[in-house]
């Protein structure tokens, strides 16, 4: 009864409620729309847009831009990057998995202490943080030049400038993203589960490729997504630890925007590499909402 | 959010959106075709304080010893920013920031006078600035700027070739010297087009700023045959060359001045500037169309020309500069690299980058991608 004769108050409440809620959404969609919509939106309309003559980019359409990367050299580079991305997610897939497995099922009380451990370190800048490799890793350096006094390395052996520096450097990069996802899905693991696999007559191998990383699918599937599309993108890695014969793609747009002036050539390969983004994320969604149907069945 | 409450209005969140789209897109209104701006605004102001000086360079381009003495002379502060590239530079400008003092190379200052962006500046309200055009008389009317109209050089520089004595000896004075075999693998050439390209051309003896497709090809194909020598693209020259990744890398001028300084024994490095021409670049003073504070602006260059500060500038910075009287500050800090000098012969040489039109810039363009890409 108290219940009925509230309604109308209540609706009332809810509704000023409401607009609360909106003016809490306000700020963030403002940002989005602003600085993530539109600028994406800008960038697609100066894919086809035009230079003036003295180089600025300028509204317009034109379709040069778009034709130019029919060349050769963005396919091959665009491959390379793939590539590279692919390994980086691989490989920080290996060191994140037995990283987080034992925080989150070793760690007790010192879980959180560790966890701090590993993201603190990636405050600080990237690009800092790549200069400082690239420093500690180069011919003169003190690694190289440590090993050369043991005898494991000579005149000739190189760190920097190779694939190896550069995936290394993405790795290194973002294997952080790995990790926490990874942990968080490890975390909220039942570990009566494990258990229960071992009682089924399952063998520490068997359970781990049957029970713990079925269950941690979703943790893996956020961390590759989270690893991938800012390793795809990369230009500081290839920068610094790479040679002429590593430029990924994001070298390129940036050559584009900084020393070419070509800002709709830039834009049109900026779009390409979403596109290449888009449809790696489209694989995600389409995965997760496989395992979600799964779970609700 | 809990489930009584209803989910918020999806057409108050579009609007919102919609608002912070167009916000957006006034931001994108750089990209209009853009209207100069009237004569009469660009004419020359007199110098007089007329409030701080907003000052806009590259960083730690100006020794701040020279920034105190200006503030304490005529009671005004510099409020100071950076940029990074001459690209951010005019993004900048081009988005309405308003700054009293710029300093465009050469190629961009001919893109802003050309466009309308820049003040004229009338030399004979600059006292110092006889020490500068009276001697210095290839900037009485360089290609970038004919009479000089809109700017005051403030630096030169050249690009060349620098190297470590101890691992490779002596060099033969030619581009050809980033193909000895002793370097092989241990190249590295500036991440520049312009620079890469005009290296490239001026080994084949052509125009450095050419966008002639068939002198590209030529460019590209000689590159393509330098590149399996190469370690890398690199403008970090001096660092290469100290940590031991590089033998030979090309190198602008003021950053192996800078070099001078760091390493414990100079005399294990070299820089030359070959002899089939060196491109040469210039950096100037300029105010532009819409500075806030023109006359302080021009009280700043007159202090910059200064002898003394010319002087503080130079052993600062590690970059010559085109003023009479300051030659021997820097012959004496490049003493073991003098190759470094700028002389009137190297300007007069003119291989300086130009602007191309459209076409010559994207070829141009897809000349470096190749390059770059392999």
């Amino acid at each position: 009864m108290a219940l009925l004769r509230n309604s109308s108050r209540t609706r009332r409440r809810d509704t000023s409620g409401n607009r609360i809620w909106v003016w809490f959404m306000l700020p963030g969609t403002l940002w989005m729309a602003g600085f993530l919509v539109a600028s994406l939106l800008l960038v697609a309309v100066l894919a086809v847009g035009t230079t003036d003559e003295l180089g600025n980019p300028r509204f317009g359409f034109d379709l040069s831009a778009v034709r130019a990367l029919a060349d050769p050299a963005y396919t091959e580079v665009l491959a390379r990057s793939l590539g590279y991305a692919l390994l980086t997610c691989l490989i920080c897939l290996l060191i994140a998995y037995p990283v987080a497995y034992t925080i989150a099922l070793y760690g007790g009380r010192y879980k959180h202490a560790l966890i701090a451990a590993i993201v603190v370190p990636f405050f600080a800048n990237y690009l800092v943080r790549m200069y400082g490799w690239s420093v500690v890793l180069s011919d003169d350096g003190p690694l190289l030049r440590a090993l050369r006094a043991i005898g494991l390395a000579d005149g000739g052996t190189k760190i920097l400038n190779s694939s190896f520096g550069v995936i290394a450097g993405l790795v290194y990069g973002f294997v952080v993203f790995m990790i926490i996802p990874l942990y968080a899905a490890l975390e909220r693991l039942d570990v009566s589960l494990i258990e229960a696999g071992r009682d089924l007559y399952g063998g520490p191998v068997r359970t781990f490729f049957f029970v713990t990383l079925p269950a941690t699918r979703q943790g893996a599937a956020a961390g590759l997504v989270l690893v991938f599309l800012p390793a795809m993108g990369d230009f500081v890695s290839a920068q610094l630890m790479g040679g002429p014969d590593q430029i990924m793609i994001g070298n390129l747009i940036q050559d584009k925007f900084f020393q070419g002036q070509n800002w709709p050539l830039g834009s049109a390969l900026t779009m390409l590499l979403m596109l290449v983004l888009l449809i790696g994320m489209l694989g995600y969604l389409r995965r997760t909402r496989k395992d979600e149907a799964e779970a609700l069945r | 959010m809990s489930p009584e409450v209803p989910p918020p209005s999806r057409r108050a969140l579009l609007r919102a959106g919609a608002c912070g789209l167009l916000g957006a897109a006034v931001g994108g209104c750089g990209f209009m075709p853009a209207d100069k701006p009237a004569a009469d605004r660009l004419a020359p102001p007199e110098p007089r304080v007329d409030g701080d000086l907003v000052y806009f360079n590259w960083a730690d381009f100006v020794d701040p010893a020279v920034f105190k003495g200006f503030e304490k002379e005529y009671g005004v502060k510099v409020i100071q920013s950076n940029f990074d590239s001459m690209e951010g530079m005019v993004a900048k400008l081009n988005a309405g920031n308003r700054y009293d003092i710029i300093f465009p190379t050469a190629k961009w200052a001919q893109r802003l006078a050309r466009g309308g962006r820049l003040r004229r500046i009338d030399h004979a309200r600059l006292s110092n600035a006889d020490a500068v055009f009276g001697t210095y008389t290839y900037f009485t009317d360089p290609w970038y700027d004919p009479g000089s109209a809109h700017t005051v050089p403030f630096t030169a520089y050249k690009t060349g070739i620098g190297w470590r004595r101890d691992k490779i000896g002596d060099l033969t004075d030619s581009w050809r010297d980033l193909w000895n075999d002793r370097a092989r693998g241990k190249v590295f050439l500036l991440d520049d087009r312009d620079e890469v390209l005009g290296m490239a051309a001026l080994t084949l003896g052509l125009d450095v700023s050419t966008g002639d497709p068939g002198n590209l090809d030529r460019i590209t194909d000689l590159l393509g045959d330098l590149r399996p020598r190469l370690r890398g693209f690199s403008s970090d020259s001096y660092n290469n060359l100290l940590n031991g990744n590089a033998y030979i890398q090309q190198a602008w001028s003021g950053d192996m001045a800078a070099m001078l300084n760091q390493a414990e024994d100079p005399s294990v490095f070299g820089f030359q500037a070959p002899k089939e021409g060196t491109p040469i670049n210039s950096d100037c003073y300029a105010i532009p169309w819409n500075a806030p504070h023109p006359g302080t602006a021009m009280l700043f260059i007159d202090y910059m020309l200064r002898p003394e500060n010319v002087k503080k500038n130079i052993e600062y910075i590690g970059y010559p500069m085109p003023v009479a009287g300051s030659e021997k500050v820097y012959a004496d800090l490049v003493e073991p690299f003098p190759e470094c000098l700028v002389t009137q012969e190297d300007l007069k040489a003119d291989a300086f980058f130009r602007n191309g039109d459209r076409a010559a810039e994207e070829a141009r363009d897809t000349a470096w991608t190749h390059v770059k890409a392999g």
